[in-house]
């Protein structure tokens, strides 16, 4: 369904969600930062701009309890955590690198054994995304097989109008149900004019002949010049909509206390560190390979799929450096060699 | 024992029902769950793993050493070297602990009907094996000859030491056991020398014979040409690997080896596979 919203209508949708007791999320500035997070009123909307990181805590927090236990005598209890506690969700303003991660990590959360925390919270949520009309430098979509209006993971899509408002498609039956429960706030589009389109990097990759080069070369002198300057920080993966390594750990006492999942990154040394002191990927470059071999040979080995959206998080706020598109030009170079 | 509408991270809870030291560091837990339905439901295959949890502390990630075929309880065996295992020490019968599992794959045990089994092992490495080896001594008309080599650094470093002599009693095992040079005490019955070296002097024979190989990667790396000189092929050799884990569903991200997952797609493997594998482990 194909629909069009004024400024002053979308507002009236959003407060009427956040009235209506869901918890609706979107870019908003917290202590100078742009992050998705709640917001409590529409005016806390920013669209002009990236936030920092990504949506996917929407779905997989930075942090999140997976049990609680409690000790009284010989006794230990342990309590589940009650997916019916996740709240019904809208993320607004969802740019196209950032929704189309989310299918991305339907893969892994769904796979074989099913990771309640992700696709309780994913079923629970509508997605509305927002057409990109502001690229920089970092940005490169595109090159990825993506778009500035690509609608993967979307459930309503935003394009921004010339003079405001904007156009609304649905993408789902979610979406469909949004529009059907405001009809009153939607129009039948007229004659529109869009916003332009953001215009990312224009370079496109072969990611077929990047995999290909890949799976012939984990041994190859390149990764030592690729990741020397890595540092091991790990803001690449915290930032990025992709990644979803993490880590388990106990907070608390014997007595009592928490079992909680973390955000984690395959940049740390300590990632695969044994108790032996015996570490499969002891230096930097080998972490950094993994790193790229996930993302764009092992997940597609798995599921078909590659583990970036072109986003340009990870080179925007990297300390060294490090471009990952210049990574892949690097790559496919020696692919056509 | 996979619920889809289940907490995927939730442990069944188990009582240490008996803790055994085999080592001065590396201590046995025999654990009985506490749940009934779960006492007597839960199923697992030689070659699988779990997560043990001490609250508190966390999970970590050992194999199921006791066999499948002694039901009732489970037994996992570690050495105290980090947060988690000196925290799993600490516990005394009656205390609780939490287990998730079983997971992984296991060795194809019925596929090594009618055939000769040489575990060649070493250190605490045994464990992994010692399922597989009280699987097969249980079922034992199902082999043929059943020999394994066993090697630690001294006497003192050899685990389930009653077993050893058990094993080493009975008719229908052949046990080498061996400690490095240096390791033996006046009292040693068993070889001196390195487990590669002990095996090329035995020179098993490869015919119908399945090699189970477990131990440091030092050790295997000096093993496997022995076995290949012996003449056994890649696929007749298996081997458990392990890496760092934490979820141990395929999800968390680091126990990987290229695009193979230790958690999902092992922890059993063949030498063939191990091979084909980047050497990342």
């Amino acid at each position: 369904m194909r629909k069009q919203i004024s400024a002053d209508n979308f507002n009236i949708l959003l407060q009427t969600l956040i009235d209506g007791g869901s918890r609706v999320v979107g870019p908003k500035r917290v202590a100078g930062t742009l992050l998705y997070e709640p917001l409590t009123a529409p005016d806390q909307l920013v669209l002009d701009e990236l936030p920092r990181r990504s949506v996917k805590e929407a779905f997989f927090p930075v942090c999140e309890d997976l049990l609680a236990y409690q000790k009284q005598g010989q006794q230990l209890t342990v309590q589940d955590v009650d997916p019916s506690r996740f709240a019904e969700t809208v993320l607004v303003g969802v740019r196209p690198c950032d929704a189309a991660a989310i299918p991305v990590l339907d893969a892994v959360f769904s796979w074989d054994y099913k990771d309640q925390f992700f696709l309780e919270r994913r079923a629970r949520t509508t997605i509305i995304g927002l057409t990109c009309t502001t690229a920089d430098d970092a940005c490169f979509c595109t090159a990825v097989g993506l778009a500035p209006d690509e609608t993967r993971g979307a459930d309503l899509m935003l394009t921004p109008l010339v003079g405001g408002g904007y156009l609304v498609e649905s993408h789902s039956e979610k979406g469909e149900a949004l529009l059907q429960t405001h009809a009153a706030l939607f129009s039948e589009p007229g004659a529109v004019q869009p916003l332009p389109l953001a215009q990312p990097q224009t370079s496109t990759f072969d990611l077929k002949k990047i995999k290909a080069w890949l799976d012939g070369h984990f041994e190859d002198q390149a990764w030592d010049s690729i990741a020397t300057r890595c540092v091991g920080c790990g803001a690449c993966a915290f930032v990025c909509p992709a990644c979803h390594c993490f880590d388990i750990v106990d907070e608390g006492t014997e007595k009592s206390g928490k079992r909680r999942k973390f955000w984690d990154a395959c940049g740390f040394w300590k990632f695969t560190h044994h108790a032996s002191g015996h570490n499969p990927r002891d230096f930097q470059p080998k972490r950094y390979r993994n790193r790229i071999m996930h993302k764009f040979k092992y997940y597609d080995d798995k599921f078909g799929q590659t583990l970036c959206t072109g986003c340009g998080r990870c080179i925007r706020l990297c300390p060294v450096g490090i471009d990952i598109a210049g990574v892949l030009e690097e790559i496919q170079k020696k692919a056509d060699d | 024992m996979c619920d889809q509408n289940k907490n995927i991270y939730l442990p069944y809870l188990a009582t240490v029902d008996e803790v055994i030291d085999e080592t001065p560091d590396v201590r046995t837990l025999r654990l009985v769950f506490q749940d009934e339905q779960v006492r007597e439901n839960f199923n697992f295959r030689a070659g699988q793993f779990a997560e043990y949890s001490a609250f508190g502390a966390g999970e970590s990630t050992f194999c199921i050493a006791s066999s499948p075929t002694r039901t009732g309880y489970i037994e996992c065996c570690f050495r105290g070297v980090g947060r988690v295992t000196e925290a799993l020490r600490r516990l005394e019968p009656g205390n609780t602990v939490g287990v998730r599992g079983p997971y992984g794959n296991s060795f194809p045990i019925e596929s090594f009907f009618g055939k000769n089994l040489l575990f060649v092992t070493g250190g605490i490495a045994l464990p992994p094996l010692r399922t597989l080896i009280w699987n097969c001594l249980d079922w034992r008309e199902k082999f043929g000859d059943i020999t394994i080599v066993y090697g630690a650094r001294t006497e003192a470093d050899l685990v389930y030491k009653r077993e050893l002599a058990e094993w080493q009693q009975r008719g229908d095992v052949r046990l080498v056991k061996t400690v490095d040079p240096g390791g033996n005490g006046p009292q040693w019955d068993g070889k001196v020398g390195f487990v590669p070296t002990v095996l090329d002097e035995l020179a098993p024979a490869a015919e119908n014979t399945i090699a189970l190989v477990c131990g440091p990667p030092i050790m295997i790396k000096f093993t496997l040409p022995v076995l290949e000189k012996l003449g056994f092929n890649d696929e007749d050799i298996y081997t458990t690997l392990e890496n760092r884990m934490k979820c141990g569903l395929g999800k968390c991200g680091r126990c990987n080896v290229g695009n193979i997952y230790v958690c999902k797609d092992g922890p059993v493997f063949t030498a063939k596979q191990v091979k084909a594998m980047p050497q990342e482990f």
